[in-house]
């Protein structure tokens, strides 16, 4: 497999590392949270290997590219819009994530718009760009912010804060049963692959993926969820945990750097972070955007030769995202963001059935094709 | 046409000049004529290889040959090219119907001069003359390939100006070649002087902030980049090459990381890339800790910065801008002058000014080390044109932390990156990560 496919599923399991996903586990650390955390890495990667698979079969096609071919008009263009504002859903959560965070731990007395304005403008140009920019951009991001986060990671696991009995201690809720939100936060982590519906166009050639592959991406998960759960027991224990909002910020904030310039690991923390976050509505952005395309013909909007359509959809993204940074705090940002990834643990393997049709379907276009 | 008439046709146009040289040899039922312009050609050399043997030859078949077979003979085309060559410095003979053209040319910028921009301590100091041919011929003895082609364009309807692009015929990216080709063919400006200039009007995005090709004086350098399939454009009478597809790394390299061994040149490179970022990030750095986020530092050293703020008027954006414009001012200062002054300049600008600055509480000694570490990081940065875009990105970055704050400045620098990622020359990417899988059979496609 191509080292950028990787990016995709890494970033998508990192990112939410500071996002609401932790605070969902923990919220549910004594009702269902370690059983649904194994539970998503049995189901998940199950998931990652039929998507990726199906995509494979397809090298350089997008999924809007295979629906206009399988699938009929009434369908194809009320569902890609969904999968529009599903993508651009989960590039607003991050964002309003770290917004809040931001807010709360940077810089408490800037307007709230004018923090997520910071964010919204350095990405947003960025999601028109071609899909191959988008690649060269995340690896290069990614190759300034991730050994400072691993440095971080290695700081939390050598601290002699970190009591591994509280670890042991949550070990022990294993035996419930999984929690449905729990449940579904984790799965969210896997479906960083789902970004294939339009990074797909980038893997022309076919690619290989098997147990290998999907060994090294179980590895990779299970490390994260790890981190992202047993880590903030550990510093905090289990009592209360349930009440932090950023769990992980504040374990952060619990790590100090002796000789260093800059004493308080926070702060680097949530600065690299930025860039991961970044990345991550980057992706989420320019998969929606591209869909949109399929959608509308922005290429009819022309004013003196200069084609002005690819900017409609801006206005429309800044507007939504700075309505619900506004309207939404944390304990609504944590339901809204819940609620959404209930819906997608139901919305994914429904996707695998439509797959299936795709495929049967593209068989007949090629044989049709051929004659 | 007989050559009456070519002869008339010749003397018009030259008719308002007083710079044309006509002369008649006449002896011995020979006859010939002959055109020049007297302060192009090389009169000894006119003397020893046309007029002396004109008057040896026994008749004018022979004469004929023998110019022919001499190593300055170009064939003329046409009457109109004929013109063009007289003035550029050949000499033009006319026998019968006959047009011959023998390149006389007097160089006297043929030198080759040693290397004033681009320095390097290892490595040969070597750099282009300002004669065409002459840095055809450094070129060519430094790069043996029976492949290595060199095209020849004439551009700039008032001037003229001859340019050569020279690549590996094997090697040579194809698509940059085509786009450089075409762009060559559309340009139609009056003069162009400079190869730099060349470089503006190829690039065709009016608001370009990043130098899309990459200029250099260095012989080797282009040698290098042409076995690398680049191609180059080296302008007569311009001592700078041009050097096209340019990547951002290209303005990171000197010529030396290839001759230190590997652990320095490892070290070097490290040197520098801190340096870029020091450069870029330092000011912008000091306005969002000590007005946003002073907490971000440790205890000890918010509070020596606090401290050596005390009396300072200012906001500290306003300090950094201040400074910087200083800064900006005395490099400024320091090109233009001429070399016996211009030392003085900055001893003046920089030693005094900056005790005076922080005595006068107008600066906070620790502004005064940032903004000569930012100026000291400025030059490690080793190709030129980059140093110059640098000084403008960190202004704008200074602008976005001075809005946004800590936040700002490093989405800033993700979006800096993003721009150079999003940006082409010639059809390449100018910012990406090694791309080893080329060689190999690549497993990803271009979308």
């Amino acid at each position: 497999m191509s080292r950028y496919y990787y990016y995709l599923v890494l970033i998508n399991m990192i990112a939410n590392v500071i996002a609401s996903v932790p605070a969902i586990l923990l919220h549910f650390h004594d009702d269902g949270a370690v059983s649904a955390m194994i539970f998503a890495v049995v189901l998940g990667p199950i998931l990652v290997f039929y998507f990726t698979r199906f995509f494979n079969h397809f090298p350089g096609m997008t999924l809007p590219e295979l629906l206009q071919k399988t699938t009929a008009k009434w369908f194809y263009n009320p569902f890609i819009l969904f999968l529009a504002i599903t993508w651009f859903i989960a590039g607003m959560i991050t964002l309003i994530t770290y917004t809040f965070l931001l807010i709360r731990y940077l810089t408490p007395e800037m307007p709230i718009i004018q923090i997520s304005l910071t964010i919204l403008l350095a990405v947003i140009f960025g999601c028109l760009m071609k899909t191959d920019r988008v690649f060269y951009t995340i690896e290069i991001i990614l190759l300034l912010t991730v050994p400072l986060t691993i440095l971080v990671f290695i700081k939390a696991y050598t601290n002699e804060n970190l009591r591994w009995e509280f670890v042991k201690e949550a070990a022990l809720y294993f035996n419930q049963f999984p929690n449905l939100n729990a449940f579904s936060a984790c799965f969210f982590l896997f479906l960083g692959s789902a970004n294939l519906i339009i990074f797909n166009r980038f893997f022309k050639n076919k690619q290989n993926f098997g147990f290998k592959q999907l060994t090294l991406i179980v590895a990779i998960s299970i490390m994260t969820l790890f981190t992202t759960y047993f880590i903030p027991i550990g510093f905090n224990g289990v009592e209360g945990i349930g009440e932090l909002v950023y769990p992980w910020i504040t374990t952060s904030d619990s790590l100090r750097m002796k000789f260093s310039l800059i004493e308080r690991v926070l702060f680097i923390f949530l600065l690299f972070y930025l860039g991961i976050a970044f990345l991550s509505i980057l992706i989420h952005w320019h998969v929606s955007i591209e869909l949109l395309k399929y959608v509308f013909n922005f290429e009819k909007f022309k004013f003196k030769g200069f084609k002005f359509g690819v900017f409609l959809p801006i206005p429309f993204y800044i507007g939504v995202s700075l309505y619900f940074v506004r309207l939404l705090d944390e304990y609504q940002l944590f339901r809204f963001s819940s609620i959404f990834y209930n819906i997608l643990i139901i919305f994914f393997p429904m996707m695998l059935i439509l797959f299936f049709f795709i495929k049967r379907r593209m068989k007949n276009v090629k044989k049709a094709e051929q004659n | 046409m007989s050559s009456e008439e070519i002869l008339l046709w010749i003397r018009k146009q030259f008719e308002n000049t007083t710079e044309l040289t006509q002369k008649t040899l006449d002896y011995d039922n020979k006859y010939a004529l002959l055109f020049y312009v007297k302060s192009l050609i090389d009169q000894e050399l006119l003397q020893k290889l046309i007029i002396k043997p004109f008057f040896e030859m026994a008749n004018e078949n022979q004469f004929k040959a023998y110019l022919i077979a001499l190593p300055q003979f170009q064939k003329a085309e046409s009457k109109e090219q004929a013109v063009l060559e007289v003035t550029n410095g050949h000499t033009l003979i006319v026998i019968q119907h006959d047009l011959y053209l023998i390149d006389l040319q007097l160089a006297t910028n043929n030198q080759v001069s040693t290397t004033s921009v681009e320095t390097t301590i290892h490595g040969s100091n070597i750099a282009l003359s300002e004669n065409l041919m002459t840095n055809i011929n450094l070129i060519r003895s430094y790069y043996h390939q029976a492949s290595l082609s060199i095209e020849y364009f004439t551009k700039g309807e008032v001037n003229q100006q001859k340019i050569a692009i020279i690549y590996d015929k094997e090697h040579v990216n194809k698509k940059a070649l085509e786009i450089i080709k075409q762009k060559l063919q559309q340009l139609d400006q009056q003069v162009i002087s400079a190869s730099t200039e060349l470089n503006n009007y190829l690039n065709d995005k009016r608001f370009s902030l990043f130098p899309q090709m990459l200029m250099t004086e260095r012989p080797d350098r282009i040698v290098y980049n042409i076995a690398g399939g680049k191609i180059a454009l080296i302008l007569d009478g311009n001592a700078q090459s041009l050097i096209a597809p340019a990547v951002f790394f290209d303005f990171m390299t000197t010529m030396e990381d290839n001759y230190h061994t590997l652990f320095i040149s490892l070290f070097v490179r490290i040197l520098r890339y801190a340096g870029l970022f020091v450069s870029i990030l330092l000011p912008g750095l000091y306005v969002g800790i000590t007005s946003f986020a002073p907490e971000v530092f440790r205890t000890e050293l918010a509070l020596t910065v606090a401290g050596s703020r005390i009396g300072v008027p200012f906001s500290s954006f306003v300090e950094v801008l201040f400074m910087l414009f200083f800064m900006e001012l005395l490099l400024e200062a320091s090109i233009r002058l001429p070399k016996v002054v211009s030392a003085t300049a900055t001893t003046v600008g920089g030693l005094i000014l900056g005790t005076a600055v922080t005595e006068a509480a107008l600066a906070s000694n620790i502004m005064v080390i940032i903004v000569s570490a930012v100026a000291i990081s400025t030059f490690v940065i080793p190709v030129n044109e980059l140093a110059f875009t640098i000084r403008i990105v960190r202004l704008i970055l200074l602008l976005i932390t001075s809005v946004f704050g800590l936040a700002g400045l490093t989405l800033g620098l993700y979006g800096l990156i993003m721009y150079l990622v999003y940006l082409d020359s010639f059809g390449e990417p100018y910012l990406r990560l090694f791309n080893y899988q080329k060689a190999k059979k690549s497993s990803e496609g271009q979308a």
